[in-house]
């Protein structure tokens, strides 16, 4: 867990946006605004790993 | 200034978890040993504070039941149980513990999700919403950067601080473990308010969520390896190993019997990252054969498993690594092969979280043995592929079925009050397995032409079971995420959109590799991965899009539908109900997430293997030649599940989004404005 300060106006903000979003949360809100941005600038892993991971799923071949 | 607590994703102190030191591969540095002393320490603990937290509960629960409706709320989750097979089994008098409840209750048939695939439809089971607010589509989802698949509800990633140490590797953190599931399921929200649950295999539930109450993780899962779960074969009928359709192993011929060797997880603490193995033998007794790992000896008798036995990996650094495995010798002359089921987690000891609290996992192992801990474990692949028969399956589904059913009745004997939940996959196993023996003018020749029939009545014993449990105070839901037809012909739909010209491959080929090997994705407009759908290739979305968004995006989806939707087998049938477009059918914040179409395939259709994969093949429509012959990724108003209840049902069209408001609701908690569902109850 970590804590992250916001100015009470823009809190106030947030919680009005993810309730009116379908967020369970404020916090499931900013986590996804986070995420977002964040998987803009992070690498993909390699073509092999991936495939490797989904070896076993029996829906797919 | 405000607080906003950002919960840092999965970042639960597991002391496996802080241990984790592979790529996904899966396995742990002192994990078993950390476990062990946090077992220890835990034990002392809660002892000791016993009576504090005693009284501090009875004072919590009297508040936290105060308007509460029932006591106590059961779930029995039977995966894919189909409602025309049940009424017509009921209706023969085959059911009798589903009829009755069926006329004292309720017994319905239950809406299911978008596409009708278990991690989309539990998902919304647990949280009351729509795909679009909990983000799991499909199995799969896409990298928007490489177009590459991955799975949709948890990713496994390296830990982020490494000590080099010459050519070691020193993890200082635990792996990056991502629930990629969002919103809250109803018993997090529950025990929040002090009201318990014991939640057991519900799909999508790796990694366990911290909440107040028990949880065992399910769907997802990985095994030691990493996979999802990958059979080994050990044969004297190769010389070399192989990796094409499972993994294959040579078995050497020796004085007095055989020698192999099991492949293990990645060793990540040395440059290079070898694979980490275990040797064995096997030998040859008077009139049967003996394992030899380890140092332990085990009988292995011609089609009889093996029980579970613990393989430990020993890393360069000195970790151990152990995992869970069972053998099956299939053939003694005049080859000698042997079966080994994926190398599961081992739940005493385990390499990555598998429950919450996280020694649940080991308290179930000692209480009642050791279990297949892997997401998807009744071992369809190997049945596939022929390195099991038929029974051999059954054995393995059924023991399996076994292990949770004695988890199941303990989390009831213990659950005074509360939630206990189950899901049971075994429904769903047998039913993709066995869907083509259902055959009433075959059945006279095929011995397995009532094993589905045998499974819905092994279900019904199981409820069986549940009543004994089931007072006045408590509610039943019994309660299947989606239905089954077959599963005859497969549709590649990137097949169909390079014959329309929507997807194009490098250097006028016409069919690609796996995974859109050689898809030029520069002229690109469309293309298909996963079970339920198809996405536009959007400009600024996608890594290499093509289409803007907007106006252009739109007409492209109306033309693709209009096309699609007219697709002809040979024989005329119509293999595409309905194609949807997905925005027009839930709303959420996750929905960009989404596929951009979902196909509706008719009864007897799906996506094809290679499709799935995001492989383009000569045909878009082919036979589907496997033992995986039924399948419930068609349209979602084909394939609805069951809700049966001891209490009266009256609404019209229920859906598994109601179930959660539902048990929410029954507790005397107002479902939150978030929640799409509406209370049954």
């Amino acid at each position: 867990m970590t804590n992250i300060k916001l100015k009470k106006d823009l809190l106030s903000k947030v919680k009005k946006v993810a309730a009116a979003g379908g967020y369970s949360s404020p916090e499931e809100f900013i986590e996804h605004v986070l995420e977002r941005e964040i998987a803009k600038l992070e690498d993909a892993q390699s073509d092999e790993e991936i495939a490797r991971k989904l070896k076993g799923l029996g829906y797919i071949d | 200034m405000a607080v906003v607590i950002l919960a840092a994703l999965h970042s639960d102190p597991h002391s496996t978890q802080l241990a984790y030191i592979g790529p996904g591969a899966g396995f742990a540095f002192f994990g078993s040993f950390l476990t062990l002393v946090a077992g220890l320490f835990m034990s002392a603990l809660s002892i000791l504070l016993w009576p504090f937290r005693m009284a501090r509960r009875a004072l919590r629960s009297r508040k936290s039941f105060r308007k509460a409706r029932v006591k106590k709320i059961i779930f029995l989750g039977l995966d894919g149980l189909d409602p025309r097979l049940t009424e017509r089994m009921m209706a023969e008098g085959k059911l009798p513990n589903l009829a009755r409840l069926a006329a004292e209750g309720t017994y319905k048939r239950l809406r299911t999700t978008f596409p009708a695939l278990s991690p989309v439809a539990w998902s919304t089971f647990a949280t009351g919403v729509s795909p679009a607010r909990h983000n799991i589509f499909d199995f799969l989802d896409r990298s928007l950067k490489s177009y590459q698949p991955r799975l949709s509800s948890a990713r496994v990633g390296q830990p982020e601080r490494v000590l080099r140490l010459g050519r070691f590797r020193i993890p200082l953190s635990g792996p990056r473990i991502e629930f990629r599931r969002k919103s809250q399921p109803f018993w997090t929200i529950l025990g929040k308010l002090g009201i318990g649950s014991t939640i057991l295999r519900v799909p999508i539930t790796f990694p366990p969520e911290k909440f107040d109450g028990k949880m065992l993780s399910a769907m997802a899962t990985p095994d030691l390896k990493g996979t999802q779960g990958s059979f080994s074969q050990f044969t004297t009928s190769i010389e070399k190993a192989t990796y094409e359709n499972g993994s294959r192993y040579p078995l050497r011929r020796a004085a007095d019997g055989f020698a192999g060797e099991i492949e293990g997880p990645l060793d990540t603490c040395v440059d290079g990252a070898p694979i980490l193995r275990v040797p064995f033998r096997v030998v040859r007794r008077a009139s049967s054969f003996e394992l030899r790992i380890e140092g332990r000896r085990c009988p292995l008798d011609r089609g009889e498993y093996t029980g579970w036995q613990r393989v430990t990996f020993r890393t360069a650094i000195g970790a151990k690594v152990s995992g869970m495995v069972r053998f099956l010798l299939t053939e003694t002359e005049p080859e000698f092969s042997i079966y080994m089921s994926p190398i599961n987690i081992d739940p005493e000891r385990p390499a990555l979280p598998l429950s919450h609290p996280p020694y649940y996992a080991a308290y179930l192992a000692n209480l009642l043995g050791s279990f297949a801990t892997v997401g998807m474990a009744e071992d369809t692949w190997a049945l596939n592929e022929g390195v099991i028969d038929e029974d051999a399956f059954l054995e393995q589904a059924y023991s399996i079925f076994e292990e949770r059913e004695a988890m199941f009745l303990d989390a009831l004997e213990s659950t005074r009050r509360g939630v206990a939940a189950c899901v049971f996959d075994t429904s769903d196993r047998i039913q993709h397995m066995f869907y083509r023996n259902m055959c009433r003018e075959t059945e006279a020749q095929d011995p397995h032409a009532r094993v589905i029939e045998e499974m819905y009545q092994r279900m019904d014993a199981l409820l069986a079971k549940t009543l004994p449990f089931v007072d006045s105070g408590t509610a039943l839901f019994v309660v299947s995420d989606h239905g089954f037809c077959a599963f005859r012909r497969g549709v590649n739909i990137n097949s169909w959109l390079r014959d329309n010209g929507y997807l194009y491959l490098q250097n006028g080929e016409l069919e690609s590799g796996s995974f859109f090997e050689g898809v030029d994705w520069s002229r690109t407009r469309a293309y298909a991965l996963g079970l339920s759908g198809f996405y536009l290739n959007i400009k600024d979305r996608e890594a290499c899009g093509v289409v803007s968004s907007g106006r252009e995006a739109d007409e492209l989806k109306r033309e693709i539908i209009g096309k699609l939707a007219k697709l002809e087998d040979q024989d005329g049938a119509a293999p595409i109900r309905t194609v949807y477009e997905t925005a027009s059918l839930y709303r959420g914040p996750y929905l960009e997430a989404a596929p951009d179409f979902i196909v509706g395939y008719n009864e007897g259709y799906r996506c094809s293997w290679e499709g799935a994969v995001g492989k383009v093949a000569a045909d878009v429509l082919s036979d589907n030649p496997k033992a995986w012959s039924g399948d419930h990724c068609v349209d979602p108003v084909l394939v609805p599940g069951v809700l049966f209840s001891n209490r009266k049902i009256d609404a019209n069209d229920p859906g598994i989004e109601d179930l959660a408001p539902t048990a929410l609701n029954l507790f005397g908690v107002q479902p939150p404005a978030w929640m799409e569902g509406k209370a049954l109850l």
